[in-house]
């Protein structure tokens, strides 16, 4: 297994239930250039994220979280913004994307999701589920990805992972 | 213990021994029999896997590519990226590649590419459509472009929930009203990871076209994948389809003894026209309750509702009737084949004589990519999402009915219960 994956960063708070479509609007579906994606993520629910956010910035979110329309764009763009991913829940082909663009996520606890602000700073050790959120001074633990889902993310998303067994 | 659909799907297309039936949860790699990419990605998807060393496809025979999102073209950007397209089918040698000729997943179920048993993985979001004939299809975005470069995907087996369609459907009552039902006892948590399978007696009262929209649409319930029961209707379709050598039901469907995460019931007699009100698919309200809301524009088409039936019901509705003064009234058969069999049978003459627009065959206004809405505007459409900004302006709303609903709205106005108009029942 490769290194595992850690973030420093802050914390970028949003609700349940944000969809695939308000991640990214269905109107850059033709858009696959990272550089690009990365501008649009969140543009209509918060303006400044694309701008502002750092590598090591994680979204927190609720319930839910991209649900809808199938889009890897969101994904590509957050690869791009060196952001990772703390939510209650996602739906499955979101999930993947995620893992498959080698995006860092944990799946977080609602006791968690209460103790993390819009601002926090956090530091994440995504290989051992270890969140500490240094603002309030707080350490918690969620549940890790499984180690073949850490796998592939720690590969660097799952083309990184597959290159060794291509026929080319 | 026996297996569901899709446990005997992915046991064949992951090698394994038939008679144990794969665990729910169990990581497997499995090989898809059909891999569906439209215009939209393949190009982004061969320049990723270049980057990477890749020259060839695993299997290129299996590939189908489909413009069909922007059609006729009308960009610049629209122009070079179907160009570049044609180019690198070409030159990867995908075994199917269809240049206008309609919606990817109506076109493969018509085109009889796609058969009971088979394992699809689909670039686009609606890929579950291909459920209607007893496949597995699932979306899977920008991994496909591993399954093109390794012939392969892994998947968690999922688990199942059984719905079980009883009785038929009353006249002004369809396909979408039942997977809108469907939708009003599921919610995210209980969808999450799971395939949604139709089974029952109710299921042999849909044609092949109107078990796309019951499983097309499961995606928007939030689940894996949606999947119908193989039966003598579906075999019929896919032999007049062209698709030969077809094995009994029973090989296909699941065992009697398989496990279900969860079981729900449904009589098709019993249900009423419904609607799915912003900002989800899954927001459902019963259409005569909607009556208060106004209409500017009308959209029938799209992957799930493009059907020769939907067109068939739209025109039944409208016949003897006007589109509103006050509504823009689209219609888009989903393929080219659906669309000449429309203008065989009058439909296209009659649906223009009441004022209706006709389009060639495309994705098009499902994501905004012509007939765009602008603020305080409305359309009640048979397409697939009604997100905001879907369309056009995110202050426009979208409302997601059957063709049948959306014909009797186009002529009022206003939201209406199709019932009234539709023959043999009034409300």
């Amino acid at each position: 297994m490769s290194t595992g994956k850690t973030s420093s960063g802050r914390a970028w708070k949003f609700s349940s239930d944000i969809s695939s479509d308000q991640l990214i609007s269905a109107r850059h579906v033709f858009e696959f250039d990272p550089r690009m994606l990365r501008h649009h993520l969140l543009a209509e629910v918060r303006p400044e994220f694309a701008q502002q956010a750092q590598p090591g910035d994680v979204i927190v979110a609720g319930r839910n979280f991209a649900h809808g329309s199938n889009h890897s764009h969101p994904f590509l763009a957050m690869k791009a913004l060196g952001v990772g991913l703390l939510v209650r829940s996602l739906s499955r082909g979101p999930f993947r994307l995620a893992i498959f663009m080698g995006v860092p996520v944990l799946m977080v606890t609602t006791d968690v999701l209460d103790a993390i602000e819009d601002g926090h700073q956090l530091d994440i050790d995504f290989s051992r589920g270890a969140i500490h959120n240094v603002t309030i001074g707080k350490q918690m633990q969620v549940e890790p990805l499984s180690p073949f889902l850490q796998d592939i993310v720690n590969a660097g998303g799952g083309l990184e992972f597959v290159k060794t067994t291509l026929v080319t | 213990m026996g297996a569901t659909m899709t446990q005997k799907i992915l046991a064949r297309t992951s090698g394994r021994d038939a008679a144990i039936p794969l665990a729910h949860g169990e990581i497997i790699w499995a090989s898809p029999d059909l891999v569906t990419a439209p215009e939209v990605s393949f190009s982004a998807y061969i320049k990723r896997i270049r980057e990477i060393g890749v020259t060839k496809l695993a299997f290129p025979e299996r590939v189908a590519v489909i413009i069909d999102h922007e059609v006729p073209v009308h960009s610049a950007a629209g122009a070079e990226r179907n160009n570049l397209t044609r180019k690198l089918a070409k030159e990867m040698a995908v075994g199917h590649f269809f240049d206008g000729a309609g919606i990817t997943h109506p076109l493969m179920v018509e085109q009889g590419l796609i058969a009971p048993g088979m394992f699809a993985a689909g670039a686009d979001s609606h890929a579950p459509g291909l459920g209607a004939v007893g496949a597995l299809s699932v979306p899977f975005g920008f991994e496909v472009a591993m399954v093109l470069a390794t012939g392969q995907i892994w998947m968690k087996v999922p688990e199942t929930i059984r719905v079980r369609l009883t009785g038929a459907c009353r006249p002004g009552v369809g396909a979408r009203d039942i997977v809108l039902a469907t939708m009003q006892q599921l919610d995210d948590e209980a969808t999450s990871y799971r395939v949604i399978e139709y089974q029952g007696d109710g299921l042999s009262t849909l044609s092949v076209p109107e078990r796309m929209t019951i499983c097309g649409l499961c995606v928007d319930a939030g689940a894996k994948s949606g999947i119908a029961a193989v039966d003598q209707r579906c075999l019929d379709y896919l032999r007049a389809h062209g698709v030969g050598d077809l094995l009994p039901p029973a090989s296909f469907n699941s065992d009697a003894d398989a496990e279900y995460a969860m079981t729900i019931d449904i009589d098709l007699a019993m249900l009423t026209p419904r609607v799915s009100i912003p900002p989800s698919p899954n927001h459902v309200r019963e259409a005569q309750a909607m009556s208060d809301i106004v209409i500017q524009h009308a959209y029938i088409g799209s992957c799930v509702s493009g059907s020769i039936e939907d067109i068939r019901a739209a025109a039944a509705i409208l016949r003897g009737h006007k589109v509103h003064a006050d509504v823009k009234l689209l219609v888009i058969p989903a393929t080219q084949q659906v669309f000449q069999q429309a203008l065989q049978e009058g439909l296209l003459t009659e649906l223009s004589a009441a004022g209706a627009s006709i389009s060639p065959s495309t994705c098009g206004p499902c994501f905004g990519g012509i007939a765009q809405l602008t603020a305080g505007e409305r359309r009640i459409s048979t397409s697939t999402r009604n997100d905001p900004g879907r369309m056009g302006s995110n202050e426009a709303e979208i409302f997601l009915a059957s063709a049948m609903t959306v014909a009797a709205s186009a002529i009022t106005g206003h939201i209406t219960d199709p019932r009234a108009y539709a023959k043999g029942e009034a409300v």
